[in-house]
């Protein structure tokens, strides 16, 4: 059983009444692996990390932590631990009993229980803090004890859902680094839950992403941005044009939903001998890249994403060309 | 600090109880009789004042509102000390008031001479009951005498034949013991004291109100002797009604009234009179030195004594009544004589409420426990 | 928004941000708008406590019943010295604590299951039950529990209890305490329904992720967030029943409680009396009061 996946989903359906929170789901998630379960608001991540946890059993469908079937399992049972949105730590107890709960309640001789929650707060640098109640600390601070109180317990999986989401943008960037380099360190699994394709491209060896309780993609971040397999998947991992059948019809010569990253689409002056002639109807600065919205004569809305440094402003209403590489442009199955 | 004591009792006064008034400072005996006032407010014993509610055939009240236009209202005061507490609020025009009340109402400034030329059927009173000690202050009266009798000893007609004696209410051995029913107040040591006459005369008690330190140690020690057998301490007279029409209880003191009511609820019970002389009670009607309807009061009181309503409320409550005419106009013409209406010797052996003092009553020259401590005693007994 | 998951932890930093925050304002303008039921406050409140205290030490005109000025320490040390007082005292109190924890045990599982495993309709349809007693009348209820009570005889019928089961503690101790459970325990409930549906899911969520089982998460978590909650519910019940004199008349047969002594002393009349007795029921409350904060029942109020 060593080879087994540490996390198995098998057609795991999920229903609350009539809402179908998840729809058969199958998911292998490896050992020491990085995943983030990724998609919008309601897309049923929570409840598929609820259901590994243990917290929810699913309506129909199988749960197999490294190879054993869990799924009737309750949640104090299982050997993962989770990382709570809102950290649910402990407001009766210190910081130091929020991390010793878990060695307490399986009975961890007191010697051992001190010396392992004195690691886990080194590794969150909480040592200081020991001592304080949760109300007395910062929000990073009380992150970071959840983590602690998590890790401490050496799980083999450990379940993080939207950990950063209540930070401010400097801490959560910061945040990202520690995670991944404790990810590392630790070397055990972890399944990562967010709707921020930003941190789940940064984070994570492969993603999962969800979207209306249905699994639309799995695999790297390169895969997803490079190579999404529906259009939702492009459209919500980065940025991209997407063109209807009809369009593609005209322009690809294929009635089938094609992608185009704006990175990849060129602005050449009117009247260049290559590309399609357009106008401009809108452009943004962002820094490094300037965003530069066109209607293509043929009616069709396609964006561009230019370097600023090698873009000049290009005013409204001028009239441009835009081409890109054959490759650039690929067939997704149509969203659902 | 004597000023902001008696600030604190007026103000304890307003804030607790609005009890409190001053001392003998009320009202003056009433000269002459005018116009009713339209309502009365009287504290009674439950059963002596019936406007038909609770049996359509028991009712005296009625006609006394259609005749005089005073509308009455009745508060039923549960024991003496219920009263006296009633009567001191002021709220109230007169009261039914036993022999263990009366006199102090009278020295609470409570209560006010009764002008009895004010009250026609006064004349009809037995002599025996007018100008007695509990009703009368110097030769002065100061209420009408309403009625009187026994306490007595209710029994369970299926549990065996007539008791005879008291002391099946104390002996540890009585075949009621766990069912005996027993009057919650203090001034049931009497009881005590009346079973020690017979049981233990070298104590030397010759009236059961007038107890020397030892005598009423002895009565207290039988009492807490008592508690091991009672399976019942009553205050509310429905209470004890209850208990005797589920059989709960099955021997107790009781009221004649109380008996009346549970048997026309199909209770298998019957009273009678013990042997060894029994406590009593001899009643009167009192007007409150606060009264805010005196006039319609002395209607009442002239009423109440009316052969009629009297002959009603004595057959009601089960008692002898107190206007001589009366014994004519009771339902059961065998009415006074099972009562004892006019025998006086039967009634030299029922020992009248009445308040202890420290002066002995009987007269003798020690000093006998008064109300306060018996009030202490039976309080301590019951907690 | 609107995930599960995503509710602000309230229990650990509610009330902390209230006190620093709000800047002090013009003291009169306050001052001005809380004189009135301040002033209230004090008369009432303060002014007839201050009046009970002060008439303990009245002392009483034995004849008339009435209560002299003369001071005396007589009445506190009748009513604290006395072995009868005191042994009354310790019953009262012992049956105010198995009320209290008899409320405590049935409501805790009452409260856990609408809070957190009734269906919405349910859950709804459950409290307005158990919340319609409290607008039925005291004395019914007391009376309702007699009839159910009442011991049976050879001379008559029990109530419902005996009739159906062939036995019933009948009057006494045992019923009060039935009883006073009976009458006050949507105190208990209310406050501890409010508190679980406060206490965050996440909350039990998270002990059982540690890998605690529901009588450990029970334990260790949820009863201490809870503790205000059934520290309010107990002040209710606890002080309901030793105060209580009525439930004891109906039920108690021969019993007596705190209550009936001071009605006693308040009948014979002995109004000081009663008033030293009056001592009794607000001592221990206000000792129960310390013990419930030492245990750091107000401690998130
Ligand atoms: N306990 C529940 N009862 C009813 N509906 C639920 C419950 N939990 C989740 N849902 C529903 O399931 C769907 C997926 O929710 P969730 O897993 O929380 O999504 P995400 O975490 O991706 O935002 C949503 O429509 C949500 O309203
Ligand atoms: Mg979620």
């Amino acid at each position: 059983m060593s080879n087994a996946p540490a996390i198995s989903l098998r057609r795991v359906s999920k229903q609350f009444g009539d809402v179908v929170a998840v729809a058969d789901v199958s998911l292998d998630i490896n050992d020491g692996e990085f995943l983030t379960l990724l998609g919008p608001s309601g897309s049923g991540k929570t409840t598929v990390l609820r259901m590994i946890a243990g917290f929810e059993l699913p309506t129909s469908g199988e749960i197999l932590l490294n190879g054993n079937d869990v799924s009737n399992e309750p949640a104090f049972k299982r050997d993962v631990n989770t990382v709570f949105q809102d950290y649910a730590l402990f407001p009766h107890m210190t910081v130091a009993d929020n991390v010793e709960y878990g060695m307490r309640v399986r009975k961890v001789d007191k010697a051992e229980r001190a010396q392992r929650r004195d690691e886990a707060l080194r590794m969150v640098r909480l040592t200081q803090m020991a001592d304080r109640m949760p109300a007395q600390l910062s929000g990073g601070q009380r992150q970071r004890v959840a983590l602690a109180r998590a890790i401490v317990n050496r799980p083999k999986v450990l379940l993080l859902d939207e950990p950063l989401g209540a930070l401010d943008l400097k801490l959560r960037e910061e945040m990202q680094t520690e995670l991944k380099a404790l990810q590392r360190a630790l070397n055990i699994t972890f399944v990562y839950v967010t709707h921020d394709q930003g941190e789940a491209l940064s984070m994570s060896d492969r993603i999962a992403v969800f979207n209306g309780g249905r699994l639309e993609q799995v695999g790297s971040p390169r895969d997803l941005y490079e190579r999404p397999a529906t259009a939702f998947v492009a459209g919500f991992v980065g940025v991209a044009n997407l063109f209807d059948e009809e369009t593609s019809q005209r322009l690809f010569g294929r009635r089938a939903v094609h992608t185009l990253r704006p990175e990849r689409v060129r602005v050449l002056a009117a009247g260049a001998s290559e590309g399609h002639a357009a106008r401009v109807v809108d452009s943004q600065y962002l820094g490094a890249e300037m965003r530069i919205t066109c209607r293509l004569d043929a009616g069709v809305i396609v964006v561009a994403s230019v370097p600023s440094a090698q873009a000049r402003i290009a005013s409204r209403d001028e009239a441009v060309a835009l081409s890109w590489e054959p490759s650039a442009v690929f067939e997704v199955s149509a969203s659902r | 600090m004597k000023k902001v004591s008696a600030l604190a009792v007026a103000l304890l006064g307003v804030v607790t109880l609005g009890a409190c008034g001053g001392g003998d400072d009320g009202g003056a005996m009433l000269e002459e009789l005018g116009e009713g006032e339209g309502a009365v407010n009287l504290v009674a014993w439950a059963g002596y004042v019936e406007d038909g509610s609770t049996d359509p055939n028991v009712d005296w009240v009625s006609d006394f509102e259609a005749e005089t236009g005073c509308e009455v209202n009745v508060k039923i005061g549960n024991s003496s000390d219920e009263m006296v507490e009633l009567m001191q609020s002021g709220e109230y025009d007169a009261v039914s008031a036993s022999g263990d009340a009366t006199l102090r109402l009278i020295a609470g400034g409570d209560v006010v001479p009764v002008n009895t030329d004010l009250i026609p059927n006064y004349a009809d009173v037995f002599e025996g009951l007018k100008n007695k000690p509990w009703n009368s202050v110097d030769g002065k009266a100061y209420g009408v005498p309403h009625g009187r009798g026994a306490n007595l000893l209710v029994y369970n007609t299926e549990a065996g034949a007539a008791p005879s004696s008291i002391v099946d209410m104390f002996s540890p051995d009585s075949p009621y013991a766990g069912k005996i029913s027993v009057y919650d107040s203090p001034i049931y040591i009497a009881d005590a004291a009346i079973y020690l006459m017979a049981t233990q005369p070298e104590l030397g008690i010759t009236n059961p109100y007038a107890l020397d330190q030892t005598q009423f140690d002895a009565a207290i020690a039988a009492l807490e002797t008592q508690k091991s057998i009672v399976g019942q301490y009553w205050a509310l007279y429905t209470d004890q009604q209850a208990a005797l029409e589920n059989g709960s209880v099955t021997l107790g003191t009781t009221w004649q009234v109380i008996v009346n009511l549970a048997k026309a609820n199909g209770a298998k019970i019957d009273s009678t009179l013990h042997d060894e002389g029994a406590t009593g009670w001899s009643d009167t009607w009192m007007v409150s030195s606060k009264a805010k309807h005196p006039n319609c009061a002395y209607k009442w009181l002239n009423h109440i004594i009316s052969p009629k309503a009297n002959a009603g409320v004595a057959e009601w409550f089960g008692e002898a009544p107190s206007n001589a005419k009366s014994c004519a106009l009771t339902a059961d013409p065998n009415h006074c004589a099972t009562f004892h209406a006019d025998d006086e010797e039967y009634f030299s052996k029922v020992y009248y409420w009445t308040t202890p003092t420290k002066d002995c009553l009987d007269g003798r020259d020690v000093e006998c426990v008064p109300y306060s401590e018996w009030v202490n005693a039976w309080n301590k007994l019951r907690a | 928004m609107g995930e599960r998951l995503e509710q602000t932890p309230r229990v650990t930093d509610s009330g902390r941000n209230i006190a620093g925050r709000g800047k002090p304002r013009p003291a009169f303008a306050l001052w001005g708008l809380l004189s009135a039921p301040l002033a209230w406050l004090l008369v009432v409140y303060v002014g007839s406590l201050a009046l009970l205290v002060v008439s303990a030490f009245f002392s009483l005109d034995d004849f008339t019943g009435k209560p002299t000025t003369d001071l005396t320490t007589g009445n506190i040390s009748e009513a604290f010295t006395q072995g009868e007082y005191v042994s009354l005292v310790g019953r009262s109190i012992g049956v105010a604590v198995a009320a209290t924890l008899l409320c405590f045990a049935l409501a805790m599982p009452t409260a856990f299951y609408i809070a957190r495993l009734a269906s919405r309709r349910t859950r709804r349809a459950l409290i307005v039950a158990l919340i319609l007693p409290l607008w039925t009348g005291y004395l019914v209820k007391a009376f309702a529990l007699r009839a159910v009570l009442a011991p049976g005889s050879d001379y008559g019928d029990g109530g419902f209890m005996s009739g159906l089961v062939g036995w019933s503690p009948g009057f006494g101790y045992v019923a009060v305490t039935l009883t006073l459970a009976y009458l006050w325990f949507p105190y208990m409930l209310l406050p501890i329904y409010a508190g679980l549906e406060r206490l965050p899911n996440s909350m039990l969520d998270a002990s059982a992720d540690l890998g605690a089982g529901s009588l450990r998460t029970f334990r260790l978590v949820m009863l201490p967030l809870l503790l205000p909650s059934i520290a309010a519910g107990s002040i209710f019940t606890f002080s309901l029943s030793l105060g209580d004199y009525i439930t004891v008349k109906i039920v108690g047969g021969t019993a007596q409680m705190i209550g009936n002594i001071i009605e006693r002393a308040l009948l014979a009349p002995n109004q000081p009396l009663a008033a030293a007795f009056t001592l009794w029921p607000m001592l221990i409350m206000v000792a129960y009061l310390a013990v419930m904060g030492r245990a750091g029942a107000f401690k998130n109020l």
